[in-house]
């Protein structure tokens, strides 16, 4: 059973991901094929919102950083946002914290990425 | 109250989720507290991917028991498969600089094991691992808040 959901939206020139339940070494993968996808085709904000994810794994820890990597090889931001409290934990526990660009809410990430928000009066 | 649950499952990580629902029935039947099951189903992931990745290199199909016990004040995962002698405990630590790339394989997993469990132990038996996770917990009280 894959437990893993994966949607897009774009929020002025930020394409925020957002993964929803369980990322672990069964499903990692898909994470990053997705995410590297997003920055092939020139993605130039991506923002990963990661509020409805359950738990993960260094399966996704790897694939987030091999996202982060790849972003940086084409001058795109790469973001996390809205780590809840288990999930910000095994960031935490892993050592994680200070190797991703992490905002506490989408909000205020896309003041820092420069989505629409920023720009309304 | 005492359960113990033998899975086998081959050496393919599609096959994880076989454990992964089992630890989730065995935590709603047993009232496995919420942030005790998170951290088992985590190190489950870890030593399970890291026995399905590196315990075989013949490219074969290998098959691979995953044994959950429930007990009222812990829960064990113990995990035996005839594959190449390996102590987990021995994998490198994390070295997660330069940033982006991938660390060692293993390594990031075995130091989450390491933080997430309050037992990690590894014998050479017979010619096979036996790998054993347990996490101190007070299990029922996930069921009693519930029923509140």
């Amino acid at each position: 059973m894959n437990s893993l959901s994966i949607g897009e939206t774009h929020a002025g020139n930020v394409c925020i991901v957002t993964l929803s339940g369980r990322i672990d070494s069964s499903n990692a993968n898909d994470v990053m094929a997705e995410l590297t996808r997003l920055i092939s085709s020139g993605e130039k904000s991506i923002l990963v919102d990661l509020s409805a994810v359950l738990y993960l794994t260094s399966a996704a820890f790897r694939a987030l950083l091999v996202a982060t990597g790849k972003a940086k090889q084409q001058a795109a931001n790469f973001a996390l946002c809205s780590l809840a409290g288990q999930v910000r934990e095994l960031f935490e526990m892993g050592g994680l914290l200070e190797l991703f660009a992490i905002h506490n809410s989408r909000e205020e990430a896309l003041k820092q990425l420069g989505g629409p928000i920023l720009r309304a009066p | 109250m005492t359960r113990a649950v033998d899975i086998r499952i081959r050496n393919d990580v599609a096959a994880i989720g076989i454990v992964r629902d089992t630890l989730d029935s065995l935590g709603r039947e047993f009232g496995i507290p919420v942030r005790a099951l998170t951290h088992l189903h985590v190190a489950l992931d870890e030593i399970v991917s890291n026995v399905v990745k590196y315990s075989w290199d013949d490219g074969g199909q290998h098959e691979l028991l995953v044994r959950i016990t429930v007990r009222p004040d812990r829960v064990d995962l113990e995990i035996f498969d005839d594959g190449r002698e390996f102590d987990p405990m021995t994998a490198p630590c994390p070295n997660l600089a330069p940033e982006g790339q991938r660390p060692p394989p293993g390594g990031l997993g075995i130091h989450m094991i390491k933080k997430l469990v309050d037992h990690f132990t590894y014998e050479r038996i017979d010619g096979r691992n036996h790998t054993t996770l347990s996490k101190t917990c007070e299990v029922g009280t996930a069921i009693q808040r519930s029923n509140k």
